[in-house]
Parts: structure tokens; C-alpha cells; sequence
């Protein structure tokens, strides 16, 4: 018995120890790759192990980070529990919860470390930095979108919009769709012409995204119809400068009149403050659904995609750019907008902060830019001869494959990036930005939807933009308020009633009674000029900064 | 098995509760050998009748959580007179009093160091975190840590007993509490003494394991299935209601504020009755079938012998789990409401546990949040207290 025991414990000790030699030898082979995790405060798709751009950049760099995701909790809750345990990944994008990082000192300040990396010093202008500074002048994160190489060449529209399905316009004759009346007015028309979808489903004709945050799909749509630009928390009169709060205004009882008005007619799914936002998709991705308003990127990327690979060519959107009353100038396309309420953070757990610094650096190079947004070259694209990128049929279908994407392609997407064009000028930052490439992946039926409007692009659907405001957007500063503030609890609060109280309004039986008691409602529990005031201040900050003073 | 169901008691970390389960783990040795005998009694008791004595007497003691081996069917031993179960009950209450003193400490010297690792195991798990209490007088910022926080002391407690949204929330909480205490207690009990009615073996084990079933699927899934079955697009309850003409057209439940804690008690009782009913089963297995006899011959029908045997029966069993569940009733849970809720009834679905969740993790207000579950465990320490007391004054079972 005891020898038998002795035995054991002897090849035990060996098999360990052979694993710890083999596992010894693997060390000295990838002896160089540092590993970094990274956490995303937003939904998003994790890599397979053995991604191949991510083998290629991890060649280039040195260099592997690992990324998680949101699941099911809110940003602010995630990081919440972080700051509660003190314990960070190596980067971070805070998303809603980057105050609370910076709050509880979690970040380390960039321009503390970025002398020795000019890709990063040079990737905004010193003013822009200067926007990103926190009151201690620091700046605590990087900021990854809108910052455009040359110009702006995206042919879709990436932002809020009425979306509306081709067929629908198609069955109408291509009308001009200008006001929220036409519009509900051509929705009612093919519904009650076409109540069956293909599925033999009936059509749902209006849906309305109020799931937590997302809830904007209810409540900003009174600012776009006034044809403001999207600032998010507020209207800035363009030639007072003061702020004007667009919940109260006349335009948006108008909006939720008309939302009710067809409630009750049944043109509105009735379960649409009800759903969650995966249901909501699933829901657009069927191809039921006639029109909505939404931000392109909350669902364009998953749903569109759906709709096209069931093959429900007629069953696309395109946008519109509706307004409350003809005559009023539509400004949903604005130009891109640099983000400074948030960006990608190194944490104090971080061990190596030059060598992530040196990451990030490197990432900015055009080498690897390409490699992260069109792939390897001859297997993700090819190079004509007078050196612009193109795709074949096969790369195209693989590019929109969730599986094809997660074993081969990595774009770090909330990394620094470049967009517009490349730093070689020639060719865009993004295959779906490359005009050949945006006209060879159109549907004909999107085509001719366009061709009928006199338009090449989505984004020439809608008004050409026009440059910026110098205190656009102000949803930069409302998305950072926390309720130590007053103004920052009256935002609060103000979502929180009209959370309740929007969908009660678009359901009243009595649509005048529910208006006025979420008007006393919203006026006697949010202190509004509290929170105007704040946004004020803020306007008239940014327009000084901008002056130069 | 015994081990699951004892922790069936205590899922929801309560440190009163935790210190019942501590008490229910050291009785399970004892009833652990007991069932193992048990399921072969009829072997044992041919060989040993003292034996089957001695375990009938056991399973008095610890009827409360048997284990529902149909010992006292097969085995029916010899039923222990009036007046000598009232002895033992009262040698039971009655300890003698021990002086504590050095001698008394030395000769339990093997006991009390096997009660180190359990002391020192409360101490660290239970006792030591309550060292974050402080947090709930401190304006507490994580940067600062608890010792450098500025101290603010009832300043927080006073803000949220003043805040609106709290109170929202405790009403909330408290109304949940009572409907799930009120509907599982009712739906367990009554499924208990229907099921005890099915004479055939086979069938009745069935419909007990199917309706446990659902006690293993997680909220996320129930909640799913509650949705669905709830739906206006052709959800089985709308379609239901409508084909009978109840509802002139499909209902949303979910737009109503007035019906969502009934949604949320409902789910519970949808979830949890068949485990809850478990409990009483095995009470009601510990019923001396002779009293059933008795009452037969006295004239009793079914329904006669449930109500004046079983029920009378178990009602030990249903007082020591109304005292534990009240001290939980504002453990309401929260993942239910929190995957229910929508804009529109979020002023009746939001608990402690969410408002906390939303104010101490999401804005990173960590002292309000400490304050709101120290006010929580206030409210339930209260609430065993007086039930206690008032069951010490009926003269009912209780907990200490």
C-alpha cells in the first residue's frame, strides 16, 4: 500500500514537472509578447483565440490585449464594481462610468507619459487636448472617434434619423417625405395597404425603442424636428446662444400628439416601451417593422446586416430627415464631432504603462491601421495597381460574417483610429468608407431608392452638413454630469419622469389630461433651471475657449 | 439531499438566518444517519425494534426538517403516549443550568476547539465586513479609503429617509414582500395537503419532482417565460383570456403600475411552490397515522381530517417559517424586477436592492447605499423581534 502511494506521488511529481519544463519552453518562444487586457463599458463581440490580424499586429507590436465586453449590466454598474474592489484592467474604455474612474482616481493622466510618443502627442491639436482636460489639467483618456484624417468621405449616415424601409417608399412612388405627417401618413397608407409581411406576419409599422439609456429613440426626436443639430440635452439657439430645454417646446407636444394620435390608431407597436433592446432588434431584423427613429450605429451594424443576409433586399432603410413643419431646415447630419467625454484609459493596476503607451503608439501607424480596418492584405483585400483597395465578392461576404470576423479580423475598435482617409491619402479608413466599394456592395433596390431622391449616398438623403457650433455637442458635457451637482441631479431626475412619464403620454386615453400632469410632474420634481443653468455655463465656457480667451 | 434542503431554509444570506443554518448543520449529523437507516427500515426494524423506537423518537424531535422517506408509513414502531411526549418536550426546554468556569471549560475541551473553525469562519465572513458599515457616516470616496473619508455622521441616513425615491422603494419593497409572503405561504401550504391527498405513490412523486423543477431555473430564464407568456402577440394568457371573452382584445400587463406586483408575486408562487411545499410534506409524513384513524372513526371526511389533523398537524413547521421568512420579507429579490420593469412602472417595480444598486454602484454613491442596506437589516432584525415575541405570547414555536 505504501509503496503504491510512493509510486503515485513519484509519477506525479514527474508529470509536473515535464509540464512545467514544456510549459518553460513555450514561455521562451513568446518570451516578447507582452499581454494587456482591456475592458469596454459597451456591448461588443470578444476574438476567438488565434485571431490572424490579431497574430499580424501582436507581430508588429509586441503586443496582445485581450478585450471583454458589457454584458447585461449597465456601464455605470460595471465600473462601479471595479471602483468598489480597486481592481482595473490595463486599459479601459469607461463609456457612461469614465467620471466615476476619474473620480476614484483610478485613471493615470496621459500627458504625464506622452512625451516619448509624438503618434500619440500629435494625435490631436493642442486645443483639442485642451478640451479633453479635467479640472486638474490632466487629461485621463484618449479619444477614439471623430477625428478625421483629410476629410470626411462616409457615404452612410451614422446617426439619428427617421428610418424607413425602401418598399415602402417604392410602393408610394418615391414621394418627397418632408414632415412627421407624411410620413405617418405614407407608414398608415402601406399598412393598411400591405398588412402581411413576407413571413405572413403582420407588419409592424412603428416602433419605439424606451430601453434604459436608448430611450433617446423616444425622447430627442422634438430637438430634430425644430431642426436643431444633435447636441443631445438641449437645444442652443444659434443666435442668442442660450440654451433652450426641447422637451416642453410646442414641437414636441406636437410629436407626442401625433405619437398618440397613432397609438391609438394601432400604427405603433403596442409593446414598444416594453421591449428590450435585443428584442427590438431581433424585431427590426425580421423585416416587420416599417419605419422607426434611431441612431444608424445602435442598430445598423446588427440589424441591417440581418436583413440583407435573409435576403430581404426590398426591406432595408433609408433616412429621412423629418421635420415638424414644412419649410423648417433639417440638420440631422453634422459632421463628425470629436468626443471628449470619454476615450480609452490606461488604469493604475496597469503594470507597463510605457509599454502601453508604446501599444497605442504603434497602433497609430498606417500599418497597422490597415491591418486592423481592411484586414490582410490578398486575404481581406487586394491592391489595383493604381494602389487603391478593393475586395472581391468572396472578402466582401466574409466582411459581414460574425464568424469569419471573430477568427480573422481585429480592428481594436476602441483604440485611437484615424477615420476619413488613410495617411497615404488614397484610400479610405474603412472598407464600407471607399466609394468603389460602398457602390459595389449596394443593393439595386437601395439603389434605385436613392437614384429617385437624386442621391448617390445615404448621407445625401438628408441636408449637407455644415460646420459646427463652437459649443457642439453639448451631449459631451451632460453625458459626464453627476448628480453631486444640482443641475447634474435635475438631469437625473428629468430622465428619470420622462422615462415614466413619455410612454404614459403616447398610451393616454386622454392624450391633453396626461400632457399636463407630466408637465407638473417634470416641472415639480426636476429643478429645470438648475440643470440650464449648468448647460448655460457650459455654452458660454466653450464659445469663450473657442474665442481664444 | 438533507444538506439541500436545510440550506432551502437560508438562501439569502441573512446573518439571523445564517446563524439558524449553523444550528440546522449541526442537527443534520444526527437526522443524516437517521435517513440513511431509514431507507431500508423494514430490514432494521425486523432486527432491532429498540432501534426503530429510538429513530421515531428522533424524527419527532426533528420533525421540522425530515426528510420525506416514508419511514412512518412502512414503519409505524410504537406511537409514543400524550403525556410522554409532553415530558420530553418540557426536558427539552429545560436545560440545567452549567456554570462557566475553568473546569466546565476543560472538560468541553474537545468541543469548544471543534468550534473554532466555525467561530473564526462567522467571524471572517460575517462579522469582519461589517467593518464597511462606517462608510454609511463617511462621505465616503474610494480614493480616500475608509480611513481617510470625511466623517459625516447620520447625515446620510437622514438624507435618504427624506428622499422621495426611497420611500417609493421601501413601499415598494414592503408591499412586494408581503404579497410573495402571503401568496407562497398560502400556494405552498395548500399544494402540500393536496398532494398528500393522492393515494397513488407513482403519480404523486411526479407532480412533487415537476413542480420543484422550476426552483432550479435562474430569474433570467423564468422572466423570459413569464414575458412570453404574457406577450399581446399571442401570449398563451392573452390568447386564454381573450378565447374565453374575458378581455375584448389582447392586454398588456406590463403597462399597468397596478398589477405588476401581482405579476412579480405570481412569478414567485410559478416558481417556488412546488420547493417550498416540500418542507411541509415531510412535516405532514411525521403525522402519527393513527390520529388519521382516529378521525375517521370520529367521522371525519378528507376534508375534515386535513383541516383538524394535518393542518394542526404542521402548524409548528408553518410558525418557525413565517418567523424566518419575515425577517426576510424585504429581501424581495431583484433580479425579478429589475428584467420585468419598464419606464412606466418603474415607480412600482424599483426595490432597495435596485435603488441601491443605482445609487451606490452606477452614480458611485457608496455611503448611501451602505446606509440603505443597514436600514434594511434594521427594519428586518425589528421585524423577527416582534414577530418572536408575539409567538412567545401565544405561546407558539419560535425562534429563540
Amino acid at each position: 500500500m505504501k509503496k503504491k502511494l510512493t509510486r503515485l506521488i513519484a509519477v506525479l511529481l514527474a508529470v509536473t514537472l515535464l509540464s512545467g519544463l514544456a510549459a518553460g519552453c513555450e514561455n521562451l518562444g513568446k518570451a516578447k509578447v507582452k499581454k494587456f487586457d482591456m475592458f469596454i463599458a459597451m456591448p461588443g463581440t470578444e476574438l476567438n483565440e488565434g485571431n490572424r490580424a490579431q497574430a499580424e499586429i501582436t507581430k508588429i507590436t509586441g503586443v496582445e490585449v485581450k478585450e471583454t465586453w458589457l454584458t447585461g449590466q449597465s456601464a455605470e454598474e460595471a465600473i462601479g464594481v471595479m471602483v468598489a474592489a480597486k481592481d482595473y484592467p490595463d486599459f479601459i474604455e469607461a463609456s457612461d462610468g469614465y467620471q466615476i474612474m476619474v473620480d476614484a482616481g483610478a485613471l493615470i493622466p496621459i500627458d504625464k507619459y506622452w512625451d516619448k510618443y509624438p503618434n500619440i502627442k500629435n494625435y490631436l491639436s493642442e486645443e483639442q487636448w485642451n478640451m479633453c482636460r479635467k479640472a486638474d489639467g490632466h487629461i485621463y483618456a484618449i479619444p477614439q472617434f471623430g477625428i478625421v484624417n483629410e476629410k470626411d468621405v462616409s457615404p452612410i449616415h451614422n446617426d439619428e434619423a427617421w428610418w424607413i424601409q425602401t418598399r415602402v417608399l417604392k410602393w408610394a412612388g418615391y414621394p418627397q417625405v418632408e414632415t412627421l405627417d407624411e410620413y405617418f401618413q405614407l407608414i398608415e397608407d402601406y399598412a393598411a395597404a400591405n398588412p402581411k409581411h413576407t413571413d405572413g406576419t403582420n407588419v409592424i409599422p412603428y416602433t419605439i425603442l424606451c430601453d434604459d439609456w436608448r430611450y433617446f429613440c423616444l425622447e430627442n426626436p422634438p430637438l430634430f424636428l425644430q431642426g436643431s443639430p444633435n447636441d443631445g440635452s438641449v437645444i442652443v439657439d444659434p443666435d442668442t446662444q442660450k440654451v433652450i430645454d426641447y422637451n416642453t417646446t410646442p414641437i414636441a407636444k406636437q410629436y407626442f400628439m401625433k405619437l398618440n394620435e397613432e397609438f391609438k390608431k394601432g400604427m405603433i407597436d403596442p409593446e414598444f416601451f416594453s421591449q428590450s433592446y435585443d428584442e427590438y432588434i431581433t424585431k427590426i431584423s425580421t423585416g416587420r417593422v416599417l419605419g422607426f427613429v434611431d441612431q444608424f450605429w445602435n442598430w445598423g451594424y446588427t440589424a441591417q446586416d440581418a436583413i440583407k443576409a435573409a435576403g430581404l433586399n426590398d426591406c432595408t432603410y433609408v433616412p429621412l430627415g423629418i421635420v415638424a413643419e414644412a419649410g423648417i431646415e433639417e440638420r440631422y447630419h453634422n459632421e463628425p464631432v470629436l468626443d471628449v467625454s470619454g476615450g480609452l484609459s490606461i488604469t493604475t493596476s496597469c503594470k507597463d504603462i510605457d509599454g502601453a503607451m508604446k501599444f497605442i503608439s504603434d497602433l497609430l501607424t498606417q500599418e497597422v491601421l490597415t491591418l486592423r480596418f481592411w484586414g490582410i492584405k490578398d486575404v481581406d483585400y487586394k491592391v489595383g495597381d493604381d494602389g487603391l483597395f478593393y475586395r472581391t465578392e468572396e472578402m466582401r461576404a466574409n466582411a459581414i460574417d460574425a464568424n469569419y470576423k471573430a477568427d480573422n479580423l481585429c480592428p481594436y475598435a476602441y483604440f485611437p483610429q484615424y477615420e476619413g482617409m488613410n495617411l497615404d491619402g488614397k484610400n479610405a479608413w474603412r472598407p464600407d468608407n471607399q466609394p468603389s466599394e460602398f457602390f459595389e456592395d449596394l443593393l439595386p433596390e437601395v439603389k434605385e431608392c436613392l437614384e429617385a431622391y437624386g442621391a448617390e449616398t445615404y448621407v445625401e438623403m438628408l441636408n449637407p452638413s455644415v460646420p459646427n457650433s463652437p459649443w457642439f455637442p453639448m451631449w459631451s458635457f451632460s453625458n459626464d454630469l453627476t448628480p453631486e451637482t444640482p443641475g447634474g441631479l435635475a438631469w437625473a431626475k428629468m430622465s428619470e419622469i420622462k422615462h415614466e412619464w413619455l410612454p404614459r403620454v403616447v398610451m393616454a386615453e386622454d392624450f391633453e389630461a396626461e400632457w399636463s400632469a407630466y408637465l407638473d410632474k417634470y416641472y415639480g420634481e426636476a429643478d429645470i433651471d438648475a440643470f440650464l443653468a449648468e448647460m448655460q455655463a457650459e455654452v458660454d465656457r466653450r464659445i469663450a475657449v473657442a474665442a481664444g480667451n | 439531499m438533507l444538506i439541500e434542503r436545510v440550506a432551502g431554509f437560508s438562501d439569502n444570506g441573512h446573518p439571523l438566518l445564517m446563524k439558524g443554518s449553523v444550528a440546522a448543520v449541526t442537527d443534520e449529523k444526527e437526522n443524516n444517519s437517521f435517513s440513511a437507516e431509514a431507507d431500508s427500515a423494514d430490514d432494521i426494524a425486523a432486527k432491532n425494534k429498540a432501534d426503530a423506537i429510538k429513530r421515531r423518537e428522533l424524527a419527532y424531535t426533528y420533525r421540522s426538517n425530515l426528510a420525506p422517506g416514508n419511514a412512518t408509513d412502512e414503519d409505524p414502531g410504537e406511537p409514543l403516549s400524550r403525556a410522554e411526549k409532553r415530558r420530553r418536550k418540557a426536558e427539552r426546554s429545560a436545560e440545567p443550568k452549567v456554570k462557566l468556569n475553568k473546569k466546565t471549560l476543560w472538560r468541553q475541551k474537545e468541543l469548544i476547539i471543534i468550534t473554532i473553525p466555525f467561530i473564526l469562519y462567522g467571524f471572517l465572513f460575517y462579522y469582519i465586513p461589517l467593518g464597511g458599515w462606517v462608510m454609511a457616516f463617511q462621505k465616503y470616496k474610494p480614493q480616500n479609503g475608509l480611513f481617510g473619508s470625511e466623517w459625516v455622521g447620520l447625515s446620510v441616513f437622514e438624507r435618504i429617509l427624506n428622499d422621495k425615491s426611497f420611500q417609493l422603494v421601501f413601499r415598494n419593497t414592503l408591499a412586494m414582500g408581503i404579497i410573495n409572503l402571503v401568496l407562497s405561504f398560502a400556494f405552498a401550504i395548500g399544494f402540500a395537503l393536496l398532494l398528500n391527498e393522492v393515494r397513488l405513490r407513482r403519480p404523486k412523486k411526479f407532480v412533487q419532482t415537476v413542480s420543484y423543477l422550476p426552483h432550479f431555473l435562474s430569474w433570467i430564464i423564468v422572466v423570459g417565460i413569464i414575458r412570453d407568456m404574457l406577450s399581446m402577440d399571442h401570449g398563451i394568457v392573452n390568447e386564454i383570456l381573450v378565447n374565453l371573452g374575458i378581455f375584448d382584445g389582447p392586454v398588456n400587463f406590463f403597462s399597468k403600475p397596478s398589477w405588476f406586483w401581482w405579476i412579480v408575486g405570481f412569478s414567485n408562487v410559478w416558481k417556488e411552490t412546488g420547493w417550498n411545499s416540500i418542507i411541509y410534506l415531510a412535516a405532514i409524513t411525521a403525522i402519527n397515522p393513527e390520529m388519521y384513524e382516529a378521525a375517521s372513526l370520529d367521522g371525519a371526511g378528507r376534508f375534515g381530517k386535513m383541516w383538524h389533523v394535518t393542518l394542526p398537524g404542521i402548524r409548528p413547521t408553518i410558525f418557525i417559517l413565517l418567523l424566518i421568512n419575515l425577517g426576510n420579507v424585504l429581501n424581495v429579490g431583484f433580479e425579478v424586477q429589475y428584467l420585468l420593469t419598464n419606464g412606466i412602472v418603474k415607480s412600482v417595480s424599483e426595490t432597495i436592492d435596485i435603488w441601491v444598486l443605482y445609487w451606490g454602484i452606477g452614480q458611485g454613491d457608496f455611503s448611501i447605499g451602505t446606509a440603505a442596506g443597514i436600514f434594511k437589516s434594521v427594519i428586518a432584525i425589528i421585524l423577527i423581534f416582534l414577530a418572536n415575541g408575539a409567538a412567545k405570547a401565544a405561546g407558539e414555536e419560535r425562534l429563540f
